[in-house]
């Protein structure tokens, strides 16, 4: 009977030793809040997590930018992007919470980053500096994508979940003022960054170019325009940047005219997934280019321009007018990425701060710049058919040619909706466009499940959703 | 361990505590026990001496020999499923007795989880559901065999597609997030439930339980109660399903059975779609009302409508099932056995959709001493799934034929199948459907292992240890690839147009220790006790990985290796963990005043180290009131039992880790980094259903009519639930617990025996009936804000809400108030009286859940032959028919064709019709609706067997022991006033908050088998 109390003995020992591996194995491949920046060599990756977080916002802001406008009309069977191609977009689109969710994902990794960075021990303060001023560049672009899109949102300045979960609504400006702030600390902070060193490093990530190119176009969007042209022509006379043909614009990634680009690569692509511009245009064509945007398009004074878009035989057929957007390829092609900034649209901003300052003509007037995009756009075509110089134009025809030229230049972009709504032309332009249109789409709505979820923005619906 | 010898034990412990002498004169008694229905022999019956402790039991032939005290004595002859008799002898040497079948089976003995007892002992709510009930229907899982065959059981088969998932249900749904399945444990394992491949196939899943052979099923018991579950504490709440194995018998003569079944199978209805000239006309009027040309849009008369495609008969088929099994069993008084093997192959009746399983069994019992028994259960599967894409997929392909449009052809000219880029391609959205049925390669390949290897030892008597340990693994490898001429291999833009490759395999296991120590024990002659103790440890360990290719040299390589670009792959591995210790006591007074007390300490690693621990305790009390003296006059009543029980039980079947705030790995531009994934809950704890149950057995005449009644009560909180944030905080919620809900619910059951005439070769019929109703109700949440679940929908947040006071499967959208008569608009309530109709307008319109659900099972049995006739129902319930959103979309688009109902839509003033104008672009006649709310109830002939046992005369001049030929009819007649195809479909596999949609399901299949089972 001996040994059957030793091995019984055993026995139990055994299975109460197994008791830790059983009930507490170790999370895998998860990183546990505590170990996720607490020492020196972590503040990359979270880096990298904070750029993640904020490419997630560059699809959607394209989708509003452009779909919301009058570039593309509806050819698919999707619910969200029928309302957007009809104007009828509701507070249920999964659009507004796609960017509403990547504008404060992103807001909450780079608070995370600037709350925790004191603290993690080791960090040179170089690396301090530039990577918090990053997160602040982040920040702000979040909060200006997030202001200009939905007007006022809640201002999240901290980790805090129990505090941001019933947040209230602040003003745009504040959002706004919140977003100077931070690019200017940014402007300070942030690396000159080495042009020579790789484009996809050097445009792949914040540098003081990026800061100046978002505060060229902040004081546009504020109609500051002195300041607005000041920061435009520090980009443009860095050196850093040059005007590539345009066909590389389409379809290469990182070119040399890139200031900031969020990148993918075929192992990240988004492919078929619910924001893959690629999908959305190309391979499901759940939209296509407007008929009214190809006959804009499709003119001499693009020039090399119309090969934003291309045209095939075989889809034209029914309501589908067979045209298709070639800025976003698939993952074996060279332009998967997201353009935030460039420097064509420098000489626009800055053309549009001069008219609006009224100068038109003249080498510092605002048809020159719009002369240097038209140069380009004729680089490689004949003689006959090179966009045509513009030499003379009133204020208000110069503002109406940057209109146009915007649209040559930065469609499909994320620009069109934005810019019709700063210069109040969205009524005049998208009335004429869709029957469906009214006054209430010049802000997207708040998301329905957000108003649901948070107490504090029950009522605070943009008005008419 | 079967009840004589529990009983056996009894006597014999009594006689221990009490013999005062030991009798020295002993004499030999022997005779003969046959059946008294066959005449056969019958092995195996215990023969005891009433109040002593001497016992037999028969041999093969029947004859047993027993040594007993001289003077008065009585035996007593006991075997499962029969009367026991009692015999006094005086001095008598040779007593041959004839068993009577038991009609109630109230000595049954029933597997109580760790334990087993008497079925008359049984104060818990069990159902048990023996193999002669499904023994003749070809169902590939036993899941499917419990339909219709347990009050509060709902069992859904969520479409036709062989192997497919089940959804079972007990007693309404409990939890949102976790899991609403109930804990299946086979011989004492609790095994996998779900699917195991990975990858998805739009909205229906594979399903691991069809890897069980139902064949190699002795009994299946279903645990409806706390008092019944508590013993399984943690993983109980959804209740338990038991399934017993077969085994073979001691000292029984070695038998081989062979059983063949050969069937056919079709779509049990088609969904009635418009023709080409009338889809014409229809999309013609759409685009005049649009105010457009439809000429310019090429819809033209006479060369749109010239080809006329019948899609659905273009990729059905008619399929053929077959299934042959072998079967051995037998033993001797040392080593019994039980060993089989199968072979299944069911066609589907879509197009190249086939499953396929090969299964064998092995299970010993050796007693190497009188006290020490080993055991083992060995059970393993291969199967082969031929899979389709089906529901929500674009490219699926039933709901691809469904939807594509009838001006199209499958195959050009030369009889080719139209590939991406011909020039007449049906193309977006709906592909090609006949190509994608025939030319992808989607081979899962399934395989299962069942092993248990288990000792008991008899300490001393009546006190046993039995350690058990086991594995449940499971593994599936699928091998896939979609040609250049499919939609995701030929037409996909970012898969490059060339053919698309998938390899991945996922792994799940099980292992699994328990040990048990079981003691029977008197106290006097009037209290006993049948007390447990046990401890558990569970493991669960999950690899996975896949790898993708794409760019193929041409359709005629298909495996990644030739494949030009490789970047997509992954892997992972994850594993969680249980610690529990449990025990139970029984007792009862004089076996008429019973209680059990169960409890259950469980600890889970998917709990942070605070909440690791859950204690799930039940207590039942019962009163057997036919035992007393005073009810004993009436005759006619056999057995009268009140029962009550109460107690709690939980669930953790959430994911891993989700208590712990994590980061997971992200990557940008090339590196990689970390991305917030999950946000921390130290306090997240188990979800606890607390319930109570109150039950009436009562058996008349001889078990003539036998009623069970009961009333449940049940109250989950805590709910395992993704607590949503507002994404303002960074995420969109977290996993907590938060919200109740509440179960609760009538059930009968009711067995007669209408005719019994078989002592004189007459007939015999019997009917059971079994009805419950379950109340299902979200009693509390975060708050009283709707969560919207199910599928995205028209100018409505989504088409389910999860709302207080609402059952889960609540329905959601506008109220659809007809059709305008002078414009031929949809009319919806202006809910919010703000004047125009929004999504805020959207309201509850009808729930997913049935009042009452039933089966109803006639046997009547003449002679040689019988026949069983099965219906099952659901009333009540709504369907939300989704597929009709695109099949009467009133011209939203003109990709899809459209249904006969459409051509009821209103065409001009004046029109009293339910189907709003139809308008090219129109989306507002389109919105969610209750339009698309319908009634779900349904009577459906389930199945019919028809058998036939041979004459004897016949079988033994070839030497054969019995033989039995039958015919089995499944899904033979439906009642509904449903218009889809099938009112029992659901998409979404297995969801709670979204149940009961349609969304091109692929309908239930009829099928008609023939079969011929032979005995040696």
């Amino acid at each position: 009977m001996n040994k059957y109390h030793i091995s019984f003995t055993l026995v139990m020992a055994l299975w109460l030793s197994s008791c830790r591996e059983i009930l507490e194995p170790k999370p895998i491949d998860i990183l546990a809040d505590q170990f996720v920046l607490n020492e020196a060599k972590d503040v990359q990756t979270v880096r990298l997590g904070a750029y993640a977080a904020f490419r997630s916002t560059a699809a959607p802001k394209v989708i509003v930018g452009d779909f919301t406008a009058d570039y593309i009309q509806h050819n698919g069977t999707f619910t969200d992007y029928q309302e957007l191609g009809n104007k009828q977009i509701t507070s249920a689109n999964g659009v507004a919470g796609a960017l509403w969710g990547a504008v404060f994902n992103t807001i909450y990794v780079c608070n995370f980053l600037i709350e925790k960075l004191p603290t993690v021990p080791g960090v040179r303060e170089a690396d301090r500096k530039s990577v918090t001023a990053e997160a602040r560049y982040l920040r702000g672009m979040a909060n200006f994508i997030g202001a200009t899109t939905f007007g006022g949102i809640p201002k999240v300045t901290t980790t805090d979940i129990d505090a941001n979960k019933v947040i209230a609504k602040a003003s745009k400006e504040e959002i706004l003022a919140s977003a100077l702030a931070d690019f200017q600390a940014a402007l300070t902070d942030l690396p000159e960054g080495n042009a020579t060193q790789g484009r996809s490093v050097f445009a792949g990530y914040a540098t003081k170019g990026a800061a100046r190119a978002a505060l060229a176009r902040y004081y546009l969007y504020q109609k500051q325009w002195t300041e607005a042209e000041n920061y435009a022509t520090l980009v443009i006379n860095s050196g850093n940047y040059e005007l590539v043909n345009y066909i590389d614009i389409v379809a290469e990634d990182f070119n040399n005219e890139s200031i900031f680009e969020v990148g993918y690569t075929a192992s990240d692509d988004p492919g078929t997934s619910a924001f893959g511009l690629n999908n959305l245009l190309v391979g499901r064509r759940e939209v296509i280019p407007s008929n009214q945007y190809i006959s804009q398009l499709i003119t001499r004074d693009a020039g090399e321009r119309q090969q934003t878009v291309s045209f095939d035989f075989n889809e034209q057929g029914g309501g589908d007018n067979g045209w298709r957007v070639d800025k976003y390829g698939t993952p074996d092609e060279d332009n998967n990425n997201i353009v935030i900034f460039r420097l064509g649209e420098m000489y626009l901003i800055r053309a549009e701060a001069r008219a609006q300052q009224g100068r038109v003509t003249g080498t510092n007037g605002a048809l020159s710049d719009i002369n240097v995009l038209r140069t380009r756009a004729g680089k490689n075509l004949a003689n006959d058919q090179k966009p045509l110089l513009v030499t003379a134009a009133s204020q208000s025809e110069a503002l109406l040619i940057i209109e146009r030229e915007r649209l040559y230049e930065l469609s499909f972009e994320g620009h069109r909706w934005y810019d019709l709504v700063r210069t109040g032309r969205a009524q005049v332009v998208m009335s004429a466009f869709s029957p469906n249109w009214t006054q209430k789409y010049e802000l997207w709505p708040i998301p329905q499940t957000e108003i649901q979820r948070n107490p504090s923005l029950v009522g605070q619906q943009n008005p008419g959703y | 361990m079967n009840h004589s010898l529990l009983k056996y034990c009894v006597t014999v412990f009594c006689a221990m505590l009490l013999s005062v002498a030991v009798v020295a004169q002993t004499r030999t008694v022997t005779g003969k026990v046959t059946s008294a229905n066959s005449g056969e022999p019958m092995p195996g019956v215990n023969v005891t001496l009433k109040g002593a402790t001497t016992g037999a039991s028969t041999d093969i032939e029947g004859n047993y020999r027993i040594t007993i005290p001289s003077g008065k004595a009585t035996l007593v002859f006991s075997f499962i499923g029969m009367l026991p008799q009692e015999v006094n002898i005086t001095n008598r040497t040779t007593i041959n007795v004839e068993l009577v079948e038991n009609p109630t089976q109230l000595n049954e003995v029933v597997v109580t989880g760790y334990n087993s007892t008497q079925k008359k002992d049984i104060l818990g709510s069990i159902t048990s559901i023996s193999t002669s009930k499904f023994k003749d229907i070809p169902v590939a899982g036993f899941d499917q065999a419990l339909q219709g065959q347990a009050a509060g059981v709902q069992v859904t088969q969520s479409s036709g597609t062989p192997g497919g998932g089940v959804a079972v249900r007990i007693r309404g749904n409990t939890s949102i997030s976790a899991s609403n399945r109930p804990l299946f444990v086979v011989d004492g394992i609790p095994v996998m439930d779900d699917a195991v491949s990975g990858r998805s196939f739009g909205g229906q899943n594979d399903n691991t339980l069809s890897f069980i052979n139902p064949n190699d099923i002795e009994s299946m018991q279903v645990l409806k109660d706390a008092s019944a579950k508590a013993i399984y504490g943690s993983r109980a709440a959804n209740g338990v399903v038991l399934i017993t194995t077969k085994r073979g018998k001691a000292n029984s003569r070695t038998t081989v059975t062979l059983d063949a079944q050969r069937g056919i199978v079709d779509i049990i209805k088609k969904v009635d779609l418009l023709n080409s000239s009338e889809l014409l006309a229809l999309q013609r009027e759409a685009v005049v009302n649009a105010g457009q040309d439809p000429d310019r849009r090429g819809l033209i008369a006479g060369v749109t409508d010239g080809i006329n495609t019948d899609w659905l008969d273009a990729i059905l088929r008619r399929g053929i099932y077959q299934q042959y099994q072998v079967s051995a069993n037998g033993g001797n008084d040392k080593t019994r056995f039980y060993l089989s093997g199968g072979f299944r192959d069911e066609e589907g009746v879509q197009l190249n959709n086939r499953f396929t399983r090969y299964s064998g069994a092995l299970n010993l019992d050796h007693k190497a001493s009188s006290k020490f028994t080993i055991s083992s259960n060995l059970a393993l599967t291969f199967t082969t799934n031929d899979r389709v894409k089906g529901d929500n997929f674009l490219d699926g392909v039933y709901s691809g034929a469904i939807k594509s449009l009838p001006y199209y052809s499958p195959y050009n000219e030369q009889g080719r199948l139209y590939a991406p880029g011909d020039a007449n391609y049906p193309g977006f959205p709906n592909f090609n459907p006949v190509a994608q049925a025939v030319l992808p390669r989607f081979k899962t390949y399934g395989t299962k292992i069942l092993a248990g290897v288990s000792g008991q030892y008899e300490i001393i008597k009546n006190l046993k240890l039995t350690s058990k340990v086991s594995l449940d693994y499971n593994n599936s490898e699928e091998d896939q690839y979609e040609s250049s001429a499919t939609a995701i291999g030929g037409f996909l833009p970012a898969v490059g147009g060339q053919g698309y490759g998938v390899y991945s395999t996922n792994t799940l296991y099980t292992l699994l220790n328990s040990n048990t120590l079981t003691y029977l024990f008197n106290i006097g002659e009037k209290h006993h006790f049948n007390t447990l103790l046990g401890a558990e440890i569970l493991q669960t360990k999950n690899r996975s990985s896949f790898a993708s290719g794409r760019i193929f040299p041409s359709d005629d390589f298909t495996y990644i290796n030739s494949s030009g670009v490789q970047d997509a792959a992954g892997s992972g591995f994850a594993q969680n963990g249980l610690m529990s210790g449990f025990g139970e006591v029984r007792y009862d007074f004089e076996e008429k005043y019973l209680a059990t007390f169960t409890a259950r300490y469980d600890g889970s690693s998917r709990f942070g180290p605070n909440r690791r621990f859950g204690f799930f305790p039940s207590i039942s009390l019962g009163w057997r009131l036919s035992e007393e003296e005073w009810l004993k006059s009436w005759d006619f009543l056999q057995d009268l039992k009140v029962r009550g029980s109460f107690g709690y039980t939980g669930n953790e079947r959430i994911g891993n880790f989700t208590y712990l705030g994590t980061w997971a790995a992200s990557t940008y531009s090339g590196a990689t980094g970390v991305s917030p994934n999950n946000l921390n809950n130290p306090l997240l704890q188990w979800e606890r259903t607390r319930e109570a149950n109150v039950g009436i057995d009562a058996s008349f005449w001889s078990g003539r009519l036998s009623v069970i009644i009961e009333a449940y009560d049940n109250l989950t909180d805590n709910l395992l639930f993704n607590q949503p944030l507002p994404l303002t905080t960074g995420f969109g919620g977290f996993q907590g617990n938060i919200g109740s809900i509440s179960n609760r619910g009538l059930e009968f059951t009711l067995s007669t025996v209408n005719i019994d005439r078989s002592g004189d070769g007459g007939v015999r019929w019997n009917t059971d009936l079994n009805l419950s109703h379950n109340q299902n109700k979200v009693v509390q949440l975060v708050n009283d804000q709707p969560l919207f679940r199910g599928y995205t929908a028209n100018g409505v947040s989504a088409t389910n809400v999860i709302l207080p006071g609402q059952p889960l499967g609540t329905f959601w959208g506008l109220k659809f108030l007809g059709v305008d008569v002078a414009t031929g608009d949809a009319l919806y309530e202006d809910y919010n009286k703000d004047g125009r109709i929004s999504p805020d307008d959207a309201q509850v319109i009808g729930t997913a859940q049935p009042k009452v659900i039933g089966g109803f099972t006639n046997r009547i049995s003449w002679r040689n032959f019988d026949l069983s006739v099965f219906f099952q129902f659901t009333y009540g319930n709504k369907i939300l028919n989704f597929s009709n959103t695109t099949l009467l979309d009133n011209g939203a688009n003109l990709e899809n064709n459209q249904v006969r109902a459409a051509l009821r839509r209103w065409q001009k003033p004046g029109d009293i019709t339910d189907v709003p104008r139809y308008e090219l672009g129109n989306t507002y006649n389109n919105f969610h609706s209750s339009r698309f709310i319908e009634d779900g109830s349904y009577l459906r002939l389930k199945n019919v067997a028809l058998g036939y046992n041979l004459p004897q005369q016949w079988l033994s001049k070839v030497k054969v022991r019995t033989a039995r030929l039958y015919a089995t009819g499944i899904n033979l007649w439906t009642l509904t006033s449903y218009s889809g195809a099938d009112p029992e479909v659901s998409t979404l596999d297995g969801s709670t908050s979204a149940q009961g949609i349609d969304f091109f399901t692929l309908p239930q299949t009829r099928n008609i088998t023939i079969g011929l089972t032979v005995g040696f």
